[in-house]
């Protein structure tokens, strides 16, 4: 299946794109961000937090083709 | 005729807190949120001068986290109508990055309210501030998990 990654702020910066599309045998939501931290190592030196389909959702969230997770540094609005 | 908005051009703040008068209500309570030039380290007190920001957003997730924050607000507080709207982009010193209004029949839930509103969005609302210095740049992570 294949699964977006979106990255913003920080994670983007980071990451060197926004945008990543990734074929994925099943996965969590959790797993595929530990997947992306260990492409990107610098990125574990972030708090991350995540979202499914613009939802933040649970570690344990089984993925689904076509789905999009975001991977984005604790917020900083206002 | 609640709403939450994201813009990259200038708020004016004005025509976001008057856009809503509701016949039922009695004061609006308006946060202006804005760039600030100095900040003071909580822990080592030393003055930061800010030359811009930037900000940037998860825009259709950060509208409907916003929209959720007004439901939440509603059922918390006696209040009739809530109006927010968060800039994206370069800000410079001063320009307004956040507006929330808060209209009510009586000025004490609003003003409760746009408090609560306000503390929420900056937990939960996936927006991001980068500041930028005169000798370098950061993106703002809190330290509150959503």
């Amino acid at each position: 299946m294949t699964v977006k990654v979106l990255f913003f702020g920080a994670t983007a910066e980071v990451a060197g794109t926004r945008l990543l599309e990734i074929q994925t045998p099943d996965i969590t939501a959790q797993g595929l961000t530990t997947k992306i931290v260990n492409e990107h190592p610098e990125l574990a030196r972030h708090k991350l937090l995540f979202s499914v389909n613009e939802e933040y959702v649970p570690g344990d969230t089984q993925l689904r083709d076509g789905d999009q997770l975001g991977i984005f540094t604790a917020v900083s609005g206002g | 005729m609640d709403f939450a908005e994201i813009t990259a051009t200038p708020i004016d703040v004005t025509s976001v807190c008057r856009r809503v008068v509701p016949p039922e209500c009695g004061a609006t309570v308006t946060l202006d949120g804005y760039a600030r030039r100095f900040t003071r380290d909580k822990t080592s007190g030393d003055v930061r001068e800010t030359k811009y920001l930037v900000y940037e957003a998860y825009e259709p997730m950060a509208i409907k986290e916003m929209e959720k924050l007004i439901a939440a607000a509603k059922e918390q507080f006696a209040i009739s109508h809530v109006g927010i709207v968060h800039r994206t982009g370069k800000l410079e010193i001063g320009e307004t990055s956040v507006v929330i209004s808060v209209a009510a029949p009586h000025r004490r839930p609003a003003f409760e309210a746009c408090e609560w509103l306000i503390k929420e969005l900056k937990r939960t609302v996936p927006i991001w501030k980068k500041e930028v210095y005169a000798d370098g740049e950061e993106w703002v992570e809190t330290d509150a998990a959503a």
